[in-house]
């Protein structure tokens, strides 16, 4: 196995070489569950105002890939550099079942320091047209509702954030994609940066790539 | 601080939702105790000598069934993640549900303690210690509570192992809890209640010592190592 330290050192300073555009940085990056290598040697670079498409099989290390990047699971080898706050929905929705979706999205703002408002967070729950149902317990709500309820949180962070999303539009029917695809959009209009595993063509108006990974058998 | 002041308020409005867990550990602590008088007898002579280890052993068995549960639900629904990618470090984290377990578990057998006491015929003026030295021990067992439970959401069924792993090190905030409520003279120490108690009103013995001290390395120790647990903790994918 490679030795991470050596790595960080190559690595920060071909960042210094390449300029300060780049605010995500893949180099040499090996995914591993258990014992079980799934990917090796990935690399990939980003800037604000980009989307990447994650694809790939199903356990071809996807979400992995995601919770390394937010920082939840260490690379087997390889170095991240990430410049901008990151956010992260996962497969779960990290809602308190029996917090209503209104108090479940303050309390995450409040952890984060992020200061939303109350009308802050009812114009986001509105972007994703989630009002309707926001009062209520979320252990009530459908799993398009809950996963409504998770991408709306996106809206209180930081506009210049890195968005980490697994199977965003899973659950979700069509309309609720479509303002998926008008969050995704605005985030990068305004200088943010999103990674998404998905199968579908999400802001393909945008400048953006696909990082395609292989099946690990 | 602000953080976790938010996580505190999350963890409190989520336990006001869901009480009646808090109710059926209450229950548990009530019913284990009132066990005892059914069992022996009302006759104080015999109630008296067994009622403080009473006491203690129901607080200990009414905590290990809280237990399980400290990191399951946030863990299951993701909220951890949202935690470790929070400005809230995850030592923190664990702190804070040391204060809100301990809030919602060991406060309300705390208050049910002295009632407790009076059917077991405790001393009246044993109370003031075994108030004191519950109220520390709990905390204590707390500590120990929230470590196992950050070590289990590794594991699968962690519900035996959390018994396996708690009891064994919750042996000295029993023997140390239990001699600090006991009247003085009933200590092995036995070197007379002047000997053995620097302020001389019966409270501040070395036994409420001892427990104090083996709080203080829990706490110290604790945060730290339920955060290196719960470093990679995650959902089981959906």
């Amino acid at each position: 196995m490679n030795d991470p330290s050596t790595h960080a050192a190559s690595s920060s300073l071909n960042t210094g070489g390449i300029g300060t555009m780049t605010t995500l940085q893949l180099d040499g990056v090996v995914l591993a569950r258990g014992m079980r290598v799934l990917q090796r040697g990935l690399s990939h670079s980003m800037s604000a105002g980009q989307i990447t498409r994650l694809r790939g099989p199903n356990g071809s290390g996807k979400s992995t890939l995601l919770r390394v990047i937010a920082g939840r699971l260490r690379p087997a080898a390889g170095t991240i550099l990430c410049q901008a706050p990151r956010l992260f929905i996962g497969h779960a929705d990290a809602l308190a079942s029996a917090r209503s979706g209104r108090d479940n999205l303050s309390d995450w703002a409040r952890l984060n320091g992020f200061g939303a408002t109350a009308d802050h967070i009812s114009a986001s729950l509105e972007m994703m047209s989630a009002t309707g149902f926001a009062d209520i317990p979320a252990r009530q709500l459908s799993r398009g509702q809950r996963r409504r309820l998770a991408l709306a949180r996106l809206l209180l962070g930081p506009p210049n954030a890195l968005w980490l999303l697994d199977e965003p539009s899973a659950g979700l029917d069509s309309s609720a994609s479509t303002r998926l695809d008008d969050l995704i959009s605005r985030h990068l209009d305004g200088g943010g940066m999103v990674i998404a595993a998905t199968h579908l063509p999400l802001a393909a108006t945008h400048e953006g790539s696909d990082l395609v990974l292989a099946d690990p058998q | 601080m602000n953080n976790l002041a938010a996580q505190i308020r999350r963890d409190l409005a989520l336990m006001w939702a869901g009480r009646g867990d808090a109710a059926v550990m209450l229950a548990f602590f009530l019913i284990i105790i009132t066990l005892f008088p059914l069992a022996i007898g009302p006759d104080p002579a015999r109630l008296q000598p067994v009622a403080l280890p009473v006491i203690w052993i129901a607080a200990l068995l009414a905590s290990l069934a809280g237990f399980p549960r400290i990191f399951a639900d946030d863990v299951r629904c993701g909220w951890i993640d949202q935690v470790a990618l929070s400005p809230l470090p995850l030592p923190l984290y664990a702190l804070s549900k040391v204060i809100t377990h301990w809030l919602v578990s060991a406060l309300p057998m705390l208050v049910a303690a002295p009632l407790m006491a009076v059917m077991l015929y405790v001393d009246m003026t044993r109370l003031a210690p075994l108030m004191l030295a519950l109220g520390i021990g709990t905390l204590a067992l707390t500590l120990l509570g929230v470590l196992a439970a950050a070590l289990g959401e590794g594991a699968r069924n962690s519900g035996g192992l959390m018994a396996i792993l708690v009891l064994p090190l919750a042996v000295p905030i029993l023997i140390f809890g239990t001699l600090a409520s006991s009247p003085i003279s009933n200590g092995p120490v036995g070197n007379g209640p002047v000997g053995n108690d620097p302020v001389g009103n019966g409270i501040m013995t070395p036994h409420l010592l001892l427990l104090m001290a083996v709080t203080a390395v829990l706490l110290a120790i604790v945060p730290v190592a339920a955060a290196a647990a719960l470093a990679e903790a995650e959902a089981e994918s959906s």
